[in-house]
């Protein structure tokens, strides 16, 4: 099969792409926000990494340099998780505004993840943020119907396409060029764009890349062009099936408004309405009174430390907690640590259960509308979408956990139950403690967890195919 | 002829689509308002019922010290949420309207953000300023961009300027009934909000009001200054959405952009991890040292000296105020930081009228930046009130049952500050004459 008429068409129209000054001039101010995307997503994620790699280390300095002392002084004095950002996250902020950047990590308490760039901005943020990715989801699809929807609607107009089509060219050659013809033109800003945004990706890992950093930035670079091809094949759809280049200007604006402004918002907010999320206050008040059900560890009397403590007498043949081979305050901490914290994940979970059926209607409606399917799987593959964050949390407390029962576990070893001797350990236990380090979902788990963006994106493709075929049957000249 | 012009505007399909469909949204916003405001009472209501059986629950178990108490009680702050709020939530989502602090160091806790599904604040609200200042204008578009050029294009334009003595008075006409229907949706929107919301009759509404419809006729400004350029319609269409993109999405963003980079907040950083050392470190150092930078900030608490024992609550609340006054110096440069933010974003959107309208909106619904600062900085006060007011009871060991515990209850901050009509109004204005005065000129040029 040779594409010869095909590419003539879409080479005619490439040569006429710029005639209308507008589209001209807004080609030209969307590749300078290009560069500004490029040099502020650069700036935003140097800064972001280089100031939590700073203070991430300063606190792992001031953790060391604790003199001797009690370890439950230091499991009080805590460790600090500070978020790092994904090279690919240079492109796609996602949701990182949104993220707290550091969780003070201590015993007994979780507590919640702070300093977020929301929380300091004047509701500026909520207009959006520029960057590469918002420029090829948002920008480039109304751009690609701006050079679009004359494409064959314009041809009608001014009757050159009956000439066309009585030359024996048909319909399905037409469709094709056009597209062909739209998306050459896109990619005179897309291409570049893709070699930029890889070089700095090498750059930025120093050249030396991970296989799963690979397979995330050519998914990110394929699953994006994917996304603009089939925005080019709706153009020119809409514009064979209109009357005049007026009415399809117009379908494809209102199309481009529902798709990028109106649903996405609109589904989120009625997920919210439907699904409300419990207050901060209601939240923590839950978990208080369930632990208060559990049992008090700071209660002699409780019931629940009581058996503890007499099954403990029983077994070591002892008659008083001062007289156990190792430390009973350490041991309740250890028990009451636990329960507490299963507790804590239990709420957490159901609230996180909430959050996800508020989601939900987003996720179904990716089927509907591929900006929301195209915005979901660019954010996991950048580590920055909702997942991204719930993950940071959990790798967070689980060494939250782990840190708090070290410290306990220490104390039972090497504390004396005896008020007498010195309630102090060596400083060299604390190196114990691991630093923190946070791993970044792989591909494995994004891709699992994104299944239906991908498949709604192969949907999409297929339907438009589909589209294609059904329309050069049924198109008419006039 | 007006009547004539009007119902051939509202005739057509597409008007009444596109008001029905304005409407619809609006009235959904003022839901999402009123889920808000319900959302907010409830939580004030719940805090208060929190704080009682807290108090009163923790009082009757540290019977025996009233520091070891005080280290486990919360008292909380409420950020008065005004009805008009519903109207425009902006950073009410994202900070806490209700701060609950112990009288222990306040910087660890001050900042502790409000749980939220950061999927929802990336899409943000659909409050009733979002209808406002992103919806409004693209039906404000749709309504007017073919004006002139659609019927010049089907050729009836030679017959309206033969059958009219001024066909510019004529433009004026299509505009002004144009408008009327805008501003009469608004007016209904916004009385259904005043019923819904019971948002009182005020000077906060009456500017509301007043800023809504100036955003509105800014609109029809930039509007009637592209028609009057008299190109084709699809040249309009192609570059009033583009003037909507750049003003309400790409300028604000740039410029956001340029703020974070100006003003970056490495401080918060530090601060946490400064106040978490100073308080820490006093446990390995001398108890007397501590105590004497203790006495030089409250020099009033000088009669009380450091019992002879292993440990005190005296050394333990001054321990505790260290990690506040050693990172005082960060805070306040955290405080400067976030003001001179807000301060650039305010001088620089007023260039900007839809940023402008935004940040004013969310300014008289107190739910902005300000807002959040000056909620903090009454917080601060308020945890020195209740330090200063525990502070001698602790140093005593006062008999915790001879406090009176219910008498604390939540307490509640309301900003009165007052919005200036200059600054709210005048850069609207001044855009509004300009653009129509632009237009005019144009007009008085091409058309006859």
């Amino acid at each position: 099969m040779s594409l010869h008429v095909e590419i003539l068409i879409a080479k005619h129209l490439k040569n006429s792409a710029f005639k209308n000054s507008a589209v001209f001039i807004i080609t030209f101010f969307i590749g300078i926000l290009l560069a500004y995307a490029v040099f502020s997503g650069w700036e935003n994620y140097t800064n972001q990494n280089e100031t939590s790699a700073k203070y991430q280390h300063e606190s792992r300095e001031d953790w060391l340099k604790n003199p001797d002392k009690n370890p439950h002084r230091m499991a009080h004095y805590g460790n600090f998780a500070f978020r790092k950002s994904t090279s690919l996250s240079v492109f796609e902020f996602g949701m990182e505004p949104f993220f707290g950047n550091a969780i003070f990590l201590e015993a007994h308490k979780q507590n919640t993840a702070n300093f977020s760039e929301a929380g300091f901005s004047n509701s500026m943020l909520r207009f959006g943020e520029i960057s590469i990715a918002m420029i090829l989801q948002i920008l480039l699809p109304l751009l690609i119907f701006f050079f679009g929807f004359n494409s064959v609607a314009a041809e009608r107009e001014n009757g050159t396409l009956k000439l066309l089509l009585s030359q024996g060219i048909n319909w399905k050659q037409l469709l094709l060029g056009k597209t062909l013809g739209i998306a050459s033109v896109i990619m005179i800003l897309f291409i570049p764009t893709i070699i930029v945004l890889v070089f700095i990706w090498l750059v930025l890992q120093s050249f030396t890349i991970s296989f799963d950093e690979t397979i995330k930035m050519i998914l990110f670079i394929v699953f994006h062009f994917l996304y603009l091809i089939f925005f080019c094949v709706i153009a020119v759809l809409i514009s064979a099936f209109s009357k005049t280049s007026k009415k399809a200007l117009i379908s494809l604006i209102g199309i481009w408004l529902l798709f990028t402004i109106i649903l996405p918002r609109v589904t989120q907010a009625i997920g919210a309405y439907i699904f409300e999320a419990p207050s901060k206050i209601e939240f923590n008040s839950n978990i208080e009174k369930d632990i208060l059900k559990q049992g008090d560890s700071h209660n002699p009397n409780d019931l629940h430390y009581k058996a503890i403590k007499d099954s403990l007498l029983a077994v070591y043949k002892v008659d008083s907690v001062q007289k156990l081979p190792f430390n009973y305050s350490g041991f309740i901490m250890t028990e009451g640590e636990k329960i507490s914290a299963r507790i804590y994940n239990r709420h957490l979970d159901t609230l996180l259960h909430v959050y996800q059926k508020q989601n939900s209607f987003s996720r179904a409606m990716s089927f509907l509308n591929p900006y929301i399917a195209m915005k979901n799987l660019s954010m996991a593959l950048s580590n920055t979408d909702y997942d991204s964050y719930i993950d940071f949390q959990k790798q967070a407390e689980t060494y939250r956990y782990n840190m708090a029962q070290k410290m306990n576990a220490l104390q039972i070893k090497y504390i004396s139950n005896h008020k007498s001797k010195p309630a102090l350990i060596g400083k060299d236990h604390w190196g114990e403690v691991k630093e923190f380090h946070y791993e970044p979902k792989g591909i494995r788990a994004i891709l699992k967890n994104e299944i239906t963006s991908v498949i709604s994106l192969f949907l999409w493709i297929s339907l438009l195919l589909i589209f294609i075929k059904i329309a050069s049957k049924n198109l008419k000249a006039i | 002829m007006l009547a004539l012009l009007f119902k051939n505007f509202i005739r057509s399909k597409g008007t009444k689509i596109g008001l029905l469909f304005l409407f619809l949204i609006g009235f959904i916003s003022l839901l999402i308002g009123k889920q808000f405001q319900e959302k907010q009472t409830k939580n004030i209501a719940e805090a208060a019922e929190y704080q009682k059986e807290h108090i009163a629950r923790n009082a009757a178990f540290h019977k025996a010290e009233i520091g070891l108490l005080l280290y486990y009680v919360k008292f909380s702050l409420v950020n008065k949420t005004f009805p008009i709020n519903s109207l425009a939530i902006g950073q009410r989502d994202v900070n806490p309207s209700i701060q609950s602090v112990t009288i222990r160091g306040l910087e660890g806790q001050k900042y502790d953000s409000e749980l939220n599904n950061p999927s929802n604040l990336l899409l943000g609200n659909i409050d009733f300023s979002f209808v406002l200042v992103y919806l409004f204008p693209l039906l404000i578009i749709a309504f007017t961009y073919n004006i002139v050029s659609e019927e010049k294009e089907s050729g009836t334009w030679k017959i309206v300027a033969t059958q009219t003595d001024n066909t510019f008075l004529y433009i004026l006409k299509l505009f002004y009934i144009r408008i009327l229907s805008l501003i009469a949706l608004l007016t209904i929107v916004t009385f259904i909000a005043i019923f819904i919301l019971n948002i009182p009759f005020n000077k906060s509404l009456f500017t509301f009001y007043i800023l809504s419809i100036l955003y509105i006729l800014f609109w029809f400004s930039v509007c009637f200054f592209i028609v009057s350029l008299q190109k084709n319609s699809n040249f309009n269409a192609v570059i009033l959405l583009t003037i909507w993109l750049f003003l309400i999405i790409i300028l604000p963003a740039t410029i956001n952009t340029y703020i974070v980079n100006k003003y970056p907040v490495p401080e918060a950083l530090e601060l946490t991890l400064k106040q978490r050392n100073a308080y820490h470190e006093k446990w390995d150092m001398d108890k007397q040292t501590t105590l004497d930078k203790f006495y030089k900030h409250y020099p009033q608490f000088k009669s009380y000296t450091l019992p002879d024992k292993e440990f005190s609550w005296l050394w333990y609340y001054a321990m505790q105020q260290m990690g506040d006054d050693e990172s005082a110096i960060q805070s306040k440069e955290l405080e400067t930081k976030l003001t001179q933010r807000n301060h650039a974003s305010q001088t620089i959107a007023q260039f900007i009228p839809t940023l402008h309208t935004q940040i004013q909106l969310n300014e008289i619904a107190k739910s902005d930046l300000g807002n959040q600062l000056l909620f903090m900085q009454k917080t601060k006060e308020f945890h020195e009130k209740m330090r200063l007011y525990f502070y001698p009871k602790i140093f005593d060991n006062a008999p915790v049952e001879k406090e009176n515990w219910s008498k604390f209850k939540v307490e509640t901050f309301s900003d009165e500050s007052t919005i200036s009509f200059t600054k709210s109004f005048v850069p609207l204005l001044l855009f509004n004459l300009l653009l129509i005065g632009f237009g005019w000129r144009n007009f008085k040029r091409n058309v006859f």
